[in-house]
């Protein structure tokens, strides 16, 4: 069975098609990517699939659960996590914050817990703390733990929304271009991170992203979309030499060269 | 029926006051996307303006110095006040909203409160706690139709009324300033970027705001002639409500809303005692936001200057 | 030389306080009491103050402003040098019960202290009834101020219907108490004895918490089912809705109001209600469901996407705050024994607002401080009369144009490094301090 599977999906906004008629089918274990220019549908894919948006025709399937239609928060625990492409960090949180609330589902002391302190509260907080260190210097920013997320370089901002996707524990990673910004060598940083929690954690990713070389890197298989469609998928090579593509970046073909 | 349509007439004349107020609120929420909670009390002073204005006038006149008719003084009063009271609005707009631009709504909303406070009580400190009366500019001459009463007073304020309603549509619709505020209700972020000065517009949207609102005290004044400080309290928070109701930043929807407003009220008072008022048109609020969120002419976060 | 030797005194006498406990801190208090009851009134006299200053002069600043140096000595005199005085010789032995009591346990710790706080407070007030009642009322302030940041600072969304909470809160505890145990001409005779009264009283308190909750219920609803500034509105009308429709019962008095509540908000009962209620709410926002109100606020799509169900976060944020609005409004209005639906009106929203501002958004400490502080400088404002109404609101302008988040913005505490020993390294380890976490 397939982890997670995506059947005829269709979504409107108003009078404009963003997304037509969209399969996919993700593996356990597998990485996939998605390409495609700016404007394309590629957010809007992602969006769909946890729930931002309600699809207008399809289906998306996860672990055989028809998921069509939940609350974002109800997919997020099933096991989907994301990261954004403007990272939308809590700007007045600490590092070690974002990480705690992101395992939000995963907390049992209910009300009772959070209104009187009782003991399995404590345990369970230590706990959360204790899971929240792990990922923090799994992604190597432990030592920012108690800083404000605003102060923080870039680059270490990226990766504690990594530690706060990984939180929610999930079975399928949704990166929505997590290099984008990046200098070389935090481009190099964060393709080690995600191959290690691939390898590590045994997830399945699915990427958006605008740099070939990243694709190259991490991709197994890769989807193109343009208009809202997907005019191309197979290996990062096949798609890199597919006119359709090529085509589809007219002009920018140096930008997916590189 | 005679009750019935006496009731429209009074529907009329309160819709007029409500309509006036909410389109101050609702342009400037359009611009600015801002709720000027201090905008009830600026229909207060405007009322206080009208009543200072006319007083020196009518004094004027008795006095023998320059003894003008009635309907010239009123016309009068009507213009110096809107213009004096727009210079409150925008006195208001520059020390308590200009600061709080980039801050978070709540902050503006948080002023906008104290500004009121403030307009209300340094109104009191001012003149005192006395009751103020408002000179009779319009000797009332009632006219009779079919049993139903209307007074030449209605006629003037529902007139007034609506022809500056029909002013002020001109006004965004057809000159550079109002197409300005158009531009800036679409586009926040862009728009100062496109050579928009965004603090003339803002200035000029709380100066027209306060004008209207200036001109509902004055027609307020003719009708009931008792002024005092907290005067713009719940008659602000109803055109408030009508503001919302009409879809906030729509003008045209503020409007209608504000004559709907006065609508249910009159024909509430029909039907319950009149102390419900307030607690029906209140809830009814409540009720048409649960069902209706957006308003009737809103739209979900777009707040587009539409008339 | 001797400017040198200042300064090594000084810096000695600041490491030595440093080292004073909280414990040291409050038997101080208690001994500045003791030295108030002992010879505060001839020491005042003596000042030419004709009476002890009851609210550290405060009172003082603008009804007799000359007679503000004197009272400035007396403070020195009767409170400043006591508590550090006995805060510094009782250094060793406080620190070595602290450290008993917390190897005894934190929660006993915890409790112990308190209580001595409590003892302190009480003994002060209880010189003169003018003071009782303003510690009452600014325990009850902080309990709103309290809750209502938790709405408007914690969550990040603008509620103006705390007012209405307040109300809905203090009638339904008054009708309990009143038609149970006082009885009255409309209600007829008591339905209970009146000396099962002051124990069925915190019932009452919980229905009125309960019915204000009830209320935020249909707030909530039409608020949180889409994004946006909805609560605002439909807040404030609910508050104008509440307000309206107590005016228009007469069983309860209509406008005029409704009196004939029961004596039995004693200062004890306040004190442990308020407690109660910054320990419930410190203890929430600091626990992770906590913070993922502020998830919430800062990014509703990241809270959801990180499987915060944010509905319910607000939902239960927003009833939790309601219904200590509507146990402080019972409160108040059995302090007062007497309650009117034109006290719970804009200006009532307005100084809960200013509290919850000045004091700083997000914050149990600026909770408190903004509740104490507003309370303080509103008696000090007093003899200014309407003034104080240009004054407040001017001052909050000021406050939202230089520091839009409030003085002491983000700051809850942790009751157990509180009431640590201090001083001693060895027992410096282990949980690091989280008072301050910005």
């Amino acid at each position: 069975m397939s982890l997670l599977r995506i059947e005829n999906l269709t979504h409107h906004f108003g009078g404009l098609r963003a997304v037509k008629d969209y399969n996919l089918v993700l593996e356990p274990g597998q990485i996939r990517g998605l390409i495609g220019p700016n404007g394309a549908g590629k957010t809007t894919v992602f969006n769909l699939i946890t729930g931002v948006y309600r699809p207008t025709e399809g289906r998306i399937l996860f672990e055989g659960r028809d998921i069509t239609g939940m609350r974002p928060h109800r997919i997020a625990a099933l096991g989907i996590s994301r990261t954004f492409q403007n990272m939308q960090l809590w700007r007045h949180m600490t590092v070690l914050e974002h990480v705690k609330v992101a395992q939000y589902s995963q907390i049992t002391y209910g009300l009772v817990g959070a209104f009187f302190g009782t003991a399995r509260r404590r345990w369970e907080e230590a706990e959360i703390e204790r899971k929240a260190y792990s990922l923090l210097e799994m992604v190597g920013v432990a030592r920012w733990a108690d800083q404000v997320v605003t102060n923080l370089p870039y680059g270490v901002q990226r990766r504690v929304e990594m530690a706060r996707a990984l939180a929610t524990e999930p079975k399928v990673l949704l990166l929505d271009e997590p290099t984008a910004g990046m200098n070389p060598e935090e481009l190099k940083e964060m393709i080690d991170i995600i191959r290690q929690v691939h390898d590590r954690l045994g997830m399945s990713i699915f990427l958006i992203e605008h740099r070939m070389r990243v694709v190259m890197e991490l991709c197994e298989v890769v989807q193109t979309l343009n208009f809202g469609e997907v005019i191309a998928e197979g290996t990062p090579d096949e798609v890199r030499a597919d006119p359709a593509v090529i085509e589809a970046y007219l002009g920018r073909e140096v930008e997916v060269v590189a | 029926m005679n009750v019935f349509l006496q009731s429209v007439v009074n529907a009329l004349q309160w819709g007029s006051f409500y309509a006036l107020i909410a389109l101050g609120y609702s342009m400037v929420y359009s611009v600015l996307m801002l709720f000027n909670f201090a905008h009830g009390d600026i229909f207060m002073v405007g009322a206080y303006v009208g009543l200072f204005v006319s007083t020196a006038l009518v004094g004027l006149g008795a006095s023998g110095v320059l003894a003008l008719p009635n309907w010239l003084i009123l016309v009068l009063t009507i213009i110096l006040a809107a213009i004096l009271t727009s210079f409150v609005g925008m006195l208001v707009e520059r020390v308590g909203y200009r600061p709080l631009r980039k801050a978070p709504r709540a902050s503006a909303a948080l002023t906008g409160l104290m500004i009121g406070i403030i307009l209300q009580t340094g109104n009191l400190a001012l003149l005192g706690a006395r009751r103020r009366s408002f000179p009779t500019l319009i000797e009332t001459t009632t006219f009779e139709f079919a049993g139903v009463t209307v007074t030449n007073t209605k006629i003037v304020i529902v007139l007034v009324s609506i022809l500056l309603m029909i002013a002020l549509h001109q006004f965004v619709r057809r000159t550079k300033w109002g197409m300005a505020m158009r531009a800036m209700a679409y586009d926040f972020v862009v728009v100062p970027l496109m050579g928009v000065p965004i603090n003339t517009i803002a200035a000029l949207t709380f100066g027209l705001g306060s004008a209207l609102a200036a001109v509902a005290g004055i027609l307020f004044g003719l009708a009931y002639p008792v002024l005092e400080p907290y005067m713009g309290i719940l008659v602000g928070w109803k055109a408030f409500v009508a503001a919302i109701l009409g879809g906030r930043g729509s003008v045209l929807g503020a409007g209608l809303a504000g004559f709907l407003l006065g609508f249910i009220e009159i024909f509430v008072a029909l039907l319950f005692p009149s102390t419900f008022r307030d607690l029906i048109a209140f809830s009814i609020v409540i009720v048409i936001l649960t069902f209706r969120p957006h308003g009737f002419f809103g739209e979900a976060y777009s707040a587009r200057l539409r008339l | 030389m001797a400017e040198n030797q200042a300064q090594r005194l000084l810096a000695g006498l600041r490491s030595a306080l440093a080292e004073v406990p909280l414990l040291g801190w409050l038997l101080g208090m208690v001994a500045a009491v003791i030295v108030e009851y002992l010879v505060g009134a001839p020491l005042a006299r003596a000042l030419g103050l004709g009476r002890v200053p009851l609210l550290f002069g405060v009172d003082l600043l603008f009804k007799s402003p000359l007679l503000v140096p004197s009272a400035l000595a007396y403070m020195v005199l009767v409170y400043a040098l006591p508590v550090g005085s006995v805060a510094l010789v009782t250094r060793p032995l406080a620190n070595r019960a602290a450290e008993k009591l917390m190897v005894l346990s934190p929660v006993v710790s915890v409790v112990v202290h308190v209580a001595v706080f409590y003892v302190g407070l009480h003994s002060w007030a209880l010189l003169n009834d003018y003071r009782v009642l303003v510690v009452k009322l600014t325990l009850l302030a902080v309990m709103l101020t309290l809750s209502l940041n938790l709405v408007n600072g914690y969550m990040g969304e603008f509620s103006c219907s705390h007012p209405g909470f307040m109300a809905l809160g203090a009638y339904t505890s008054s009708v309990l108490t009143v038609v149970a145990f006082v009885g009255s001409e409309r209600f007829g005779p008591p339905l209970l004895p009146s000396a099962l009264g002051p124990f069925l009283f915190p019932l009452a308190l919980i229905a009125g918490g309960l019915v204000a909750s009830l209320g935020a219920l249909t707030v909530a609803i039409p608020s949180f089912r889409t994004r946006g500034d909805y609560l605002a509105i439909i807040s404030l009308a609910f508050m104008l809705v509440v307000k309206s429709l107590i005016e228009n019962l007469e069983v309860v008095g209509g406008a005029r109001g409704f009196m004939g509540q029961p004596d039995w908000a004693g200062l004890t009962t306040v004190f442990v209600w308020a407690v109660a209620c910054v320990a419930m709410i410190n203890s929430f926002v600091r626990s992770t469901m906590g913070k993922a109100l502020n998830a919430v606020r800062d990014g509703e799509g990241a809270a959801e996407a990180m499987t915060v169900d944010t509905r319910r976060t607000k939902m239960v944020t927003f009833l939790f705050a309601a219904f200590w609005a509507g146990v402080a409004g019972g409160l108040y209005a059995h302090v007062m024994r007497y309650v009117n639906p034109g006290g719970f009106g804009l200006q009532k929203l307005a100084e809960l607002l200013a509290m919850v501002y000045l004091g700083g958004l997000n914050s149990v400490v600026g909770s408190a401080a903004g509740g104490v502080g507003f309370m303080l400088f509103s008696e000090a404002l007093r003899p200014l009369e309407i003034y104080k109404w240009i004054i407040i609101p001017v001052l909050l302008i000021l406050v939202m144009i230089f520091r839009p988040t409030g003085l002491i913005a983000f700051r809850e505490f942790d009751m157990v490094s509180l009431v640590r020993p201090k001083g001693a390294p060895t027992r410096r380890r282990g949980v690091p301090h989280v008072a301050a976490q910005d």
